[in-house]
């Protein structure tokens, strides 16, 4: 074995030691959250070796371990693909969970369990990179589940709150829905190409038709929240901020897109999937933007924000632009994820608030978070040269520049300039003005646990975009030369978005609307979506199945098919038969006319 | 009636079916039906009321309409033929219009509208002497045509005789108008065999005769005519309704009485001509002749139906009228299966 195969495995075996050592006494004192943190900052570095290998040599390795099961001609191996995804993915996972990690240190410092906590981020980010390293289907349904698994337990951290309950279990329910794509393409791939390795399916079915395509995007849209089976993503903000800047802003909610970018090769050529993959995701892109612009818990903005992000994802992989999608998946994770540490410093530091109409004025009072989050929100939006311009100018130039769907660019041009109106939104309440909180505040930011990780993230923020799109080989060929307007379209939005929301936020401190608007309701109920979906299908099916069980077939089937209807066809056959008129001479003159007709009839047919 | 008369007319009625049965030219037979008609209008006239003018007007319109259609198609026979011997017939035409005639006779559906209004007129020893000797002619003659009947029609009248018998019976609680629905059914099973095996037409006819006889029997027995009435019988003679049910479960076809033998060799025999539809609808709707012979069984012998006190006393006297052979047909109407084998005494 070379450098680049040991120093794979041995990233990922490294991260298994922290849980088995969770059996002895390490488990019990404080020293476990340095350890767990130290392991992960050692796999990044390590894993920083087979990244630049790859950058350096443009070499892929796929490495095949143990042979698990056969059956008939069906073989099933322990594999790891290592290629430019999962290379470039595993640094900048494990670079964000350390700083979380680290964050969490000083968030979650007075749990008492809070050991457990740290053992739960591991497995997640375990079972995270088994998800992104698999080879083939069935690894990778095991990452899959896995970070399901992890991320209701840690949705439902804070157990004795029902709303933290209830939206675990709706997570793990809109997941499932998901898994229902996910297992029928499994089983497609399985019978029409009789393996479940990436490389046997790109092989023999280059043009596969569109049901494992279809269960695929199911399984996207389940996971990554995309508008059907979205309500899940607003309501796991219910875990703790580290849980929500760890799974739902940078590695969870992104494997959904993770999988239609492993699968991209198969979409190549299929116009209608990738037409479908493209008004998904301009729908949830704008959908879930109008949703933020009137929400009022801070967490809650930032993920739909985040939801946002991941449609417009979707729609990168509709323009058939998997790497462009895979780079703003990276770049995304460190501003999302420094946009999360954010709203827990002030959350924290504000006694646990989390209303931003119960913020404010923390422009002065908060120096280093407001940095950090005013580059976020600007890194977000796509101001140039910052992060987020590297990957999200590239995809709103592809798009304005492919032979696509116009309806599904405009959508996705309006979330645009939606993403700086919320950015802003979110900047004046809790930053600017007057503050609006309780005056007794125990306000500081000086635990170096709280202060280094958003330090690290802001310098990814500002610097990995540019770091990553130098570094990292083009597989497709850039646009070159576009039109102007063309070229500024993104950045005129942006600046739209941002006037419009800075001259309305101002009005808010003047003018006062008397009664709430239609539209204004619309948005801060989420679109009706879940008050309509959560309450009606539900009581329809199960009225359904009982009226099935009961009235079909209970009473239908075994009551009134047989015997009651005999019953009834033997009373009225009865009452037919022996009721008579005694109507004689008509029946004799019926009698003749019927026989001389037919003895006529059949003696001289002519 | 004056002795002298009752004994005449007795002797015409049997001399008439003789001479049917033993005709072999087509004028005598016809001969015979005529008397056999003429001879049992008085003795349904017996008691004079309107409902027997009634009965008796009807009998005659219907058996006297059945005779002239016979003689029409004896007729055509000679015109076709050129003989008068009673054997198959040559002509299609005159071939259905035997049948039809015979139908009428019988009571055949769709003829069979005059059974029970006629039955129900009469007293029920003339009725017993309608639906069982009344029958003997007919057939008769229906055994000697039968290699030239047709198989649509005769197939179609005798399932629709079952069915209306089965039906009509449902709705009834005069217990002679259950006896001729029952006659209704009983003739459909004999002539939906007479083209398969005329053989089990005959052995059909005998045990049905001798059921209807019984059944009649211990209904005269006690002059019951509704099923209330026979619902008291076990005030008077209570072993009479062990034997009133027996004889029901018989004519209903129920194993291992008498009954079933017929049954069992008609489905045997239509079978095997690969037949299935037609004995499985058949054997079906049995079940209907069945279900209100068990409602009379069931008030005559599985309850006791509540009388007044002076009933309870008539069982300590003496019968006074006399039963005629009584036991001798109920034990061969209910313990003549194992004799199944001896029907080839009738080849």
């Amino acid at each position: 074995m070379d450098l680049f195969t040991s120093s794979t495995l041995l990233t990922l075996l490294m991260l298994i030691t922290p849980i088995m050592a969770s059996s002895t006494n390490l488990y019990k004192n404080s020293n476990y959250q340095h350890y767990v943190k130290n392991m992960t900052l050692s796999a990044f570095i390590i894993s920083l070796i087979p990244m630049t290998m790859f950058i350096h040599t443009n070499q892929e390795m796929l490495i095949s371990n143990w042979h698990w099961i056969t059956i008939h001609t069906f073989k099933l191996t322990l594999s790891f693909k290592m290629d430019y995804f999962s290379l470039m993915f595993m640094p900048v996972a494990l670079f964000i969970t350390w700083s979380i990690m680290e964050f969490s240190m000083w968030y979650m410092h007075s749990d008492p369990n809070i050991n457990q906590f740290f053992k739960y981020l591991l497995i997640f980010l375990i079972t995270m990179l088994i998800l992104v390293t698999a080879n083939n289907l069935f690894q990778l349904l095991v990452g899959w589940e896995g970070v399901g698994i992890m991320s209701f337990l840690l949705i439902g951290w804070w157990f004795g709150r029902t709303d933290a309950n209830t939206a675990a279990l709706q997570a793990i329910l809109y997941n499932r829905i998901g898994d229902i794509g996910f297992l029928l393409s499994m089983a497609w791939f399985l019978s029409n190409t009789n393996s479940w390795d990436l490389q046997q399916i790109f092989v023999l079915s280059q043009n596969p038709s569109n049901l494992p395509l279809m269960g695929l995007t199911l399984a996207a849209a389940g996971k990554s929240a995309q508008f059907g089976l979205h309500p899940w993503l607003p309501s796991a903000m219910e875990g703790p901020t580290p849980v929500s800047a760890l799974l739902h802003s940078s590695t969870m909610v992104v494997a959904g897109v993770f999988l239609l970018i492993r699968f991209s090769p198969l979409m190549e050529n299929n116009k209608p999937i990738q037409t479908m993959m493209l008004s998904l995701g301009a729908l949830t892109t704008l959908f879930t933007a109008i949703c933020a612009l009137t929400q009022n818990d801070i967490k809650k903005i930032i993920a739909f924000s985040t939801s946002s992000q991941l449609g417009l994802m979707m729609v990168t992989v509709g323009l058939n632009q998997p790497h462009l999608a895979f780079l703003h998946i990276c770049t995304h994770a460190f501003f999302k994820a420094m946009l999360f540490l954010c709203s827990g410093s002030i959350i924290h530091n504000l006694n646990n608030e989390q209303d931003i109409r119960k913020m404010g004025g923390l422009y002065k009072i908060l120096p280093f978070t407001t940095t950090a989050l005013i580059t976020g929100c600007l890194a977000l939006t796509g101001v140039p040269f910052l992060t987020g311009f590297y990957s999200k100018d590239p995809i709103i130039e592809a798009a304005t520049s492919s032979y696509t769907n116009a309806w599904a660019l405009l959508l996705t041009l309006i979330a645009t300039s939606l993403t700086a109106v919320y950015s802003t939104r979110i900047i004046f309440y809790t930053l600017l003005e007057q503050p609006r909180f309780s005056p007794l505040m125990n306000i500081n930011e000086t635990n170096p646990a709280l202060i280094n990780p958003i330090k690290r993230l802001l310098v990814g923020s500002i610097f990995a975009g540019f770091i990553l799109s130098n570094n990292m080989p083009p597989m497709t060929t850039p646009l070159m030369t576009m039109p102007l307007h063309l070229k500024l379209t993104a950045l005129m939005v942006t600046t739209l978005g941002f006037i419009i929301a800075l001259e309305i936020n101002t009005y808010s401190k003047n003018l006062k609307y008397p009664h709430l608007s239609n539209f204004t309701n619309f948005s801060t109920l989420l679109g009706y979506f879940p008050t309509i979906m959560h309450r009606l299908p539900p009581h329809l099916i199960l009225t359904m199945g009982q009226k099935l069980a009961t009235s079909l077939l209970d009473l239908t089937w075994t009551e009134i098919i047989l015997p009651k209807t005999m019953t009834s066809i033997q009373l009225k056959a009865s009452l037919l038969t022996s009721n008579q008129k005694g109507l004689i001479k008509l029946y004799f003159l019926s009698f003749l006319i019927t026989m001389t007709l037919v003895m006529l009839l059949f003696n001289y047919p002519e | 009636m004056n002795p002298l008369i009752s004994i005449t007319l007795l002797m015409t009625l049997i001399l008439s079916t003789m001479i049917v049965m033993i005709s072999s030219h087509w004028l005598f037979a016809w001969i015979g039906l005529e008397m056999n008609m003429m001879a049992i209008i008085p003795i349904m006239m017996k008691k004079p009321s309107p409902r027997a003018t009634e009965a008796s007007t009807k009998y005659f319109l219907t058996q006297a309409t059945a005779s002239t259609l016979l003689m029409l198609a004896v007729i055509l026979n000679l015109m076709h033929s050129g003989q008068w011997t009673i054997m198959k017939l040559f002509d299609p035409t005159a071939s259905a219009l035997m049948t039809m005639a015979l139908a009428i006779k019988l009571g055949l559906s769709p003829f069979h509208f005059w059974v029970p209004e006629v039955t129900q007129g009469i007293p029920l020893t003339t009725g017993l002497i309608l639906l069982t000797w009344q029958k003997i002619a007919p057939i008769s003659i229906l055994y000697q045509i039968s290699p030239s009947i047709n198989l649509h029609l005769m197939i179609t009248m005798s399932f629709l005789s079952i069915l209306i018998g089965g039906w009509g019976g449902l709705n009834q609680t005069q217990l002679r108008k259950i006896m001729a629905y029952s006659s209704i059914a009983h003739m459909g099973w004999m002539t939906s065999i007479l083209l398969y095996n005329s053989t089990l037409t005959l052995l059909n006819l005998l045990i049905y005769i001798i059921m209807t006889f019984t059944m009649f029997m211990l209904l005269i027995q006690n002059t019951t005519t509704t099923t209330l009435l026979l619902s008291q019988t076990w005030n008077t003679t209570p072993v009479m309704t062990t034997f009133t049910m027996l004889t029901l479960l018989s004519m209903g076809g129920l194993p291992p009485l008498t009954g079933f033998m017929p049954k069992w060799m008609i489905i045997q025999e239509l079978t095997k001509n690969d037949t299935l539809i037609l004995p499985t609808l058949m054997a079906v709707t049995a079940l209907l002749n069945l279900y209100f012979y068990m409602r009379l069984a069931y008030s005559t012998a599985l309850t006791l139906f509540p009388s007044t006190n002076n009933m309870k006393m008539k069982w300590q006297f003496h019968p006074t009228k006399q039963m005629t052979l009584l036991p001798t047909a109920i034990v061969l109407s209910t313990m003549l299966l194992p004799l199944t084998p001896t029907y080839y005494i009738l080849l």
